[in-house]
């Protein structure tokens, strides 16, 4: 442990800094350059949806999880049904698993795009921005055609889907999948052919093992650091035990590991997309037992916690009902609350520009952390 | 399983993990016997207010067996022991409920509110909250931020 | 009739005020300020698809010194408030504001919460509304367009 010393300056970023991904605050204390501690300050976009699901329907609940990790709403969705629906008694299809597995999997390749192109924009780069929000747009112009929204869809509910998958969106995934491999290849390289890029990721930031365990850090990030756990492999929900993907795993737990992990995961997505929409049964794409005239009168009783994995991490929705049309208690596991928690212990003893650069792998988005 | 520890009850729930039951006496004991058993992963702290008492829930995962348990503590004066020396997620997520709640983790070492303003009145999710009482917010010359409930104090 | 250039200078009157607000109209430089979900819809007008700067709104600029137009994207909490107006304090005249998003007009979802302000304009003074949650690019485009002409007098239905 380090004395604090007189000589530090303490200086505070954020709220509104280009380069904190939204309003994190940084208060930190540095040596020259050195960044000597560091305290995150959050909260700045508390907006109690905690207490506000409380005063809702179980269905009406929905909206307020696509706004939680606003960049992929459908894996927000898929963690709230999953808990929701066993907790209610309501069983869904075959065929809207699927189509909610496809949804998910499109929604995390989203994610992750917006990533790489913060990401890039975080480290000096404007163009991999443009070229990650061009196929966003693809997969948005897909979220449109099956929802009529473009980024809080708000597509799924209760005992299943709102609308029926067209034959349209299928052809539109269709497309995507075989022209999105060459266009993440060009993302990729523009990134990883770019010396500046290498040098500012590599060996920065090292999470060992342990420490990423005890911080609760999930997701990616816990890959990178070398440990095999994805949610859809360790607790299937959904039909991911029907198709057959790879867990990308990095050993190195530094910001380059983050970044590889992170765009092996959307290969892995893409080909769990390709599969499903091969798969897709037939079957109602709704819940009879769920309908829109009794949904006020769906009544949950006991506590149920359903673990999904978002693009963030292990996503997990804690539901206590009472047996009222509304829930008693929803509380959820925000993976990005964990992963920016462990931030005080990576940026130590590192340069401000490190700082910056580390931050940016930890992917926060702050409608999930705050709330 | 076995532990050490005496405890209240054991049940499966509606979600298929395992419920453990313990008294707030025998909770710290069971939680360590927990973490030595290899649960490494806190997953989650949750206050339930059931209005005369305040339940704690705590969800446990082991990364390398993938087992899962659930412990429930219940507590009267809000007060429950802090597992901040087993788990180091676990900081995060009682200063989460201390500011929501108001559960007082006794023996955490930096209790402060993680989301709202120190001063402000009040736990948000507790059950007797009243939301007509508006609060404001406004921030001093150094940063930090004020609760007041004056309406041109603050927005 | 196609116009023929003659290569001879041309004469326009006009009135110096008038030229001003052309030009202030067509150059709006927009601050990065993203708040919530809405920023990311910002960050898409911004990129390829739906680019800005054909109307002028170019670059964004990360200080509040060098920008003009501040688009309000996402909730506004009461414990950002104070920022979002020392903010737009910060700006240099003249400035305009965009609020983004339902619940920067009127709180949206968010409006039985404890912790969300009811609309920015109890914080700032705002020019144009935008609703939506989000709002689509076209639309976000559609109100810089309104602000425009806004600037220039020109009355919108």
């Amino acid at each position: 442990m380090v004395m604090p010393s007189s000589d530090w300056v303490e200086l505070n970023f954020g709220p509104q800094h280009p380069s904190m991904h939204g309003v994190l605050r940084l208060k930190a204390k540095l040596d020259g350059e050195i960044v000597k501690e560091i305290e995150p300050v959050i909260g700045y976009l508390h907006r109690n949806a905690e207490k506000i699901c409380e005063m809702t329907y179980f269905n009406d609940n929905l909206i307020y999880f696509d706004r939680m990790d606003y960049v992929g709403a459908m894996n927000m969705e898929v963690g709230y049904l999953e808990a929701a629906e066993k907790l209610l008694d309501i069983s869904i299809s075959e065929r809207v698993k699927w189509i909610r597995v496809i949804m998910a999997e499109l929604s995390r390749i989203a994610a992750h795009l917006v990533w790489a192109g913060a990401y890039g924009l975080d480290l000096g780069m404007l163009t991999p921005f443009f070229h990650c929000f061009i196929e966003r747009e693809k997969i948005l112009t897909i979220f449109t055609e099956v929802s009529g929204s473009r980024q809080e869809v708000n597509y799924m509910c209760v005992g299943g889907v709102y609308q029926d998958i067209t034959e349209k969106a299928i052809n539109e995934i269709e497309d995507f999948v075989r022209e999105f491999p060459k266009r993440l290849k060009d993302i990729f390289n523009m990134l990883m052919k770019n010396d500046i890029f290498l040098s500012r990721t590599k060996g920065i930031g090292i999470l060992d093992k342990e420490t990423a365990i005890s911080y609760g850090v999930t997701g990616p990030m816990l890959r990178a650091s070398g440990v095999e756990y994805d949610v859809r492999k360790a607790e299937p929900y959904l039909v991911y035990d029907q198709v057959n993907f790879d867990i990308p795993v990095s050993y190195k737990g530094d910001n380059l590991a983050r970044v590889l992990v992170r765009f092996e995961e959307m290969r892995q997505s893409l080909k769990i997309v390709e599969q499903a929409v091969k798969k897709i049964p037939d079957g109602p794409y709704f819940n009879p037992k769920a309908k829109k005239s009794l949904m006020i009168r769906m009544r949950g009783e006991g506590d149920v916690y359903a673990r999904t994995e978002s693009s963030k991490g292990e996503f997990g929705v804690y539901i206590v009902g009472d047996g009222g049309v509304k829930p008693y208690r929803v509380r959820v596991r925000s993976p990005t609350l964990r992963n920016l928690s462990v931030l005080p212990e990576l940026a130590k003893d590192v340069m401000i520009a490190d700082m910056i650069a580390i931050s940016g792998t930890l992917d926060l988005v702050f409608g999930e952390i705050d709330r | 399983m076995n532990y050490t520890v005496q405890v209240i009850g054991e049940s499966v729930g509606k979600d298929g993990r395992k419920i453990i039951k313990v008294t707030k006496e025998n909770f710290l004991d069971l939680m360590k016997d927990l973490r030595n058993q290899g649960f490494d992963h806190l997953s989650l702290i949750t206050g339930v207010d059931r209005k005369d008492f305040m339940e704690v829930v705590y969800h446990l995962h082991s990364m390398k067996t993938n087992e899962y348990v659930v412990v429930k503590v219940e507590t009267r004066d809000y007060k429950v022991p802090s597992v901040t020396g087993l788990w180091k997620s676990a900081d995060w997520d009682e200063r989460e409920q201390y500011d929501l709640l108001g559960i007082i983790f006794e023996g955490h070492p930096n209790l402060k509110r993680l989301f709202l303003p120190e001063n402000w009145v009040g736990h948000p999710l507790r059950k007797n909250y009243d939301m007509k009482k508006t609060q404001y917010i406004n921030m001093d010359e150094e940063g930090n931020d004020y609760a007041t409930f004056d309406e041109r104090g603050g927005w | 009739m196609v116009e023929v250039k003659t290569g001879d200078a041309g004469v326009i009157t006009t009135k110096l005020e008038e030229a001003m607000e052309w030009g202030r109209s067509n150059s709006l430089w927009p601050l990065t300020f993203g708040l919530a979900c809405c920023a990311i819809e910002m960050m898409a007008t911004q990129a390829s698809n739906l680019d800005i700067s054909r109307f002028g709104s170019e670059i964004f600029r990360n200080s509040p010194r060098q920008s003009d137009l501040m688009i309000v994207a996402g909730t506004v909490t009461k414990k950002m408030a104070p920022r979002v107006r020392r903010i737009y304090d910060e700006m240099p005249y003249p400035k305009y504001v965009i609020a983004m998003g339902a619940c920067v007009v009127q709180g949206g979802p968010y409006v039985e919460g404890y912790s969300v302000v009811l609309g920015v304009d109890r914080v700032v003074p705002v020019d144009v509304y935008v609703p939506g949650c989000p709002p689509t690019p076209e639309a976000l485009t559609y109100g810089i367009i309104t602000l425009q002409k806004k600037i220039r007098g020109e009355t919108e239905r």
